[in-house]
């Protein structure tokens, strides 16, 4: 009896111990479970960078694509030769409208002209002027003189711009092709400026291209 | 109504003389360069038959309209003789020198057309 009885407390704790075993089995596969989620999460990290920088990469492509017809637009209009000629043309026109100004049959000139005439007829009135007292006279006649000097410094300093105004035009005439030369120089300088900043933009693609390229890695590498 | 008429019209009058004043619209230059140089030419220059101020300290530079003009001196008895033609080219400087000791007096071009004789070009 002692030893059924023994045999079946021996028994019971069997049971026991099997069935301790098989809940620290349980936990420890729900544990190892919960650890390979966790792993699987790490693992989708280099996914979600691959992503990113895809997405970067893929934003840029526009970027760049606009930036490439935008030179290609900006170089055609720089190295057009026309457009040289009309800068010339424009430069040309904006002499002529200054030079038109002080021309001799020019407004400023012709107003200029005017009020000497006026000083002058001032003058010789005041010269035939019995109105006044002779200290007067003198007085008014001094300030005609003073306005005369300076009507007269006033219409030589157009005579200046209209000389300056008639050498430029001349000179924009004579050098024309010259002068186109140096423009079209200009304008060679600006398309290699916009070549320049196209290769930087495309520098950054590529290494942008590179970083994605570079980030993608084959399972077990 | 007539006041309104009045000042349509008068600003309409002032809006064509300015365009027709209007430095860039089809105008060129004439340089007119007298020797030997005085405080006043006093030879009578006409370009076309319109007669010139006269020529203050041996230069003038009048704004005329495109085309060719006749620069003419007076002959005496009102009547005048042609001394060359002179091209005027849109926002482009003609020179020419006139030498007024001789008579009649003569053109000299800076630059000559075709007939670069009696033709001035810029």
């Amino acid at each position: 009896m002692t030893t059924s009885l023994f045999v079946g407390a021996s028994r019971t704790r069997a049971g026991i111990a099997i069935a301790a075993l098989f809940a620290v089995g349980l936990a420890l596969s729900a544990s190892l479970a919960r650890a390979d989620d966790a792993g699987a999460g790490k693992a989708a990290s280099p996914v979600e960078e691959f992503s990113e920088q895809l997405e970067a990469f893929q934003k840029s492509v526009p970027d760049l694509n606009k930036s490439i017809q935008d030179s290609t637009g900006a170089i055609d209009s720089i190295t057009d030769v026309d457009k040289a000629r009309a800068e010339i043309d424009k430069l040309r026109e904006t002499v002529s409208t200054l030079l038109g100004a002080v021309s001799d049959n020019g407004p400023v000139s012709q107003l200029g002209i005017k009020a000497l005439n006026h000083v002058h007829d001032k003058l010789k009135a005041l010269a035939q002027e019995s109105r006044f007292k002779p200290e007067e006279r003198q007085f008014l006649t001094d300030r005609w003189r003073k306005l005369q000097e300076e009507t007269e410094s006033a219409t030589r300093e157009l005579d200046d711009a209209r000389a300056q105004f008639a050498s430029l035009l001349q000179t924009l005439q004579q050098s024309e092709d010259f002068i186109g030369e140096l423009i079209e120089i200009r304008q060679a300088e600006k398309a290699l400026e916009v070549i320049r900043s196209l290769t930087r933009d495309i520098r950054d693609a590529s290494s942008q291209l590179n970083k994605l390229i570079g980030g993608i890695k084959p399972p077990g590498a | 109504m007539r006041r309104v008429l009045g000042l349509l019209a008068s600003a309409a009058i002032v809006g064509a003389v300015i365009v027709a004043c209007r430095p860039g619209a089809d105008a060129g230059y004439v340089e007119i360069k007298t020797v030997p140089v005085s405080a006043v030419a006093q030879t009578a220059l006409y370009l076309d038959a319109a007669k010139l101020a006269p020529i203050r300290k041996g230069s003038a530079i009048l704004r005329e309209h495109v085309g060719t003009l006749k620069l003419q001196a007076d002959a005496g008895a009102g009547s005048l003789t042609l001394l060359c033609d002179i091209e005027v080219k849109k926002n482009r400087i003609t020179s020419v020198t006139v030498s007024v000791m001789e008579r009649p007096p003569r053109c000299q071009c800076r630059y000559g057309g075709a007939d670069a004789a009696r033709t001035c070009v810029s």
